[in-house]
């Protein structure tokens, strides 16, 4: 399989992610608009269902990433992550000359993806959803929010390395399971820092608000950077040492 | 082992092969042999096609219904 036609297939699943995924944290800042917060750490998501809209909103990921690594995996892997990317790189399994192009395409299919879910939605998901970009919650520090999306993709990643890198895992199990661990990260953690485990997620909002004139929050972007990676290489740093005989 | 194709004939021609569906002994003239491609790997890697391809063998009933299918 071509370079190309594996970059095409990054491009694809990372529009998916984040159409499907952050798509839905858009429509449910959209369906609150007007309601009344119980108090300033709910910004919207949590308003109609409490915690139940963070689960539905992982659900919404989880859906996302088991097809999309279902559909994609055998053609480019589906690492639809840049914290994916460099931890499999950081470990020998991944070619440094791919590392780049990867990134660009999950790149560049999360703006697309950004794209095309504003304009499917309208104004309302850039001005009042923010096209489900994330930033730290009201209260929360630029260190927890690090540390919040260090953990949640750490656990992300050392389950990509236990249910599909590790040559005795189950068979056929892999998307569900990653999808699952997303749902349940972003469930616990969304309200802390948005749970975007992932830089790409985070990219396509921001840039797409960006140019629409919704919010501009990439003074945020470091913490979505510089979380995921750091956890996804701890992960596959610790798993290999736990791993090895 | 006879050919068990051959038999049905009323020939009696000494099997080189077992049919790897059926089980079925055949000669040289009841036989195919096929090739299958092999992938390796897949999530979170590229699957890759290997340049060998896996030989098998099939009695020419069993060939038909599984290319029919």
């Amino acid at each position: 399989m071509s370079l190309a036609k594996r970059c095409l297939a990054e491009v694809v699943g990372t529009a998916i992610l984040v159409y499907f995924g952050a798509g839905a944290a858009a429509i449910t800042l959209m369906i609150s608009k007007g309601s009344s917060p119980p108090n300033p750490f709910n910004i919207g998501i949590g308003a109609l269902g409490g915690l139940g809209d963070w689960f539905a909103i992982g659900m919404a990921f989880a859906i996302a990433i088991a097809g999309v690594i279902y559909a994609l995996g055998r053609v480019s892997g589906a690492h639809i992550n840049p914290a994916v990317t460099i931890a499999l790189w950081a470990t020998r399994r991944f070619p440094s000359g791919e590392v780049i192009p990867y990134i660009v395409a999950q790149l560049i299919g999360a703006s697309l993806g950004s794209l095309l879910f504003a304009a499917s939605a309208g104004s309302d998901a850039v001005m009042v959803g923010g096209l489900g970009a994330t930033a730290p919650f009201p209260g929360i520090s630029f260190g927890q929010a690090v540390l919040a999306e260090a953990i949640g993709t750490f656990l992300l990643m050392l389950v990509i390395m236990g249910v599909a890198v590790d040559e005795r895992a189950p068979q056929g199990f892999a998307g569900l399971i990653i999808g699952l661990t997303v749902g349940g990260v972003i469930t616990t953690t969304g309200n802390i820092a948005g749970s975007s485990l992932n830089p790409a997620r985070t990219f396509g909002p921001y840039l797409i608000d960006h140019i629409m004139g919704g919010p501009v929050l990439w003074s945020h972007y470091p913490i979505y950077v510089i979380g995921p990676v750091l956890g996804a290489l701890v992960a596959v740093f610790l798993y290999d040492m736990l791993a090895k005989e | 082992m006879r050919c068990y194709l051959c038999a049905l004939e009323g020939k009696t021609t000494e099997a080189v092969a077992i049919c790897i569906v059926c089980g079925m002994g055949v000669c040289m003239d009841h036989l195919v042999r096929d090739e299958i491609e092999v992938w390796e790997g897949g999530y979170p890697f590229p699957s890759k096609k290997l340049k060998r391809r896996l030989p098998r063998i099939l009695c020419k009933p069993c060939y038909a219904v599984y290319h029919e299918g």
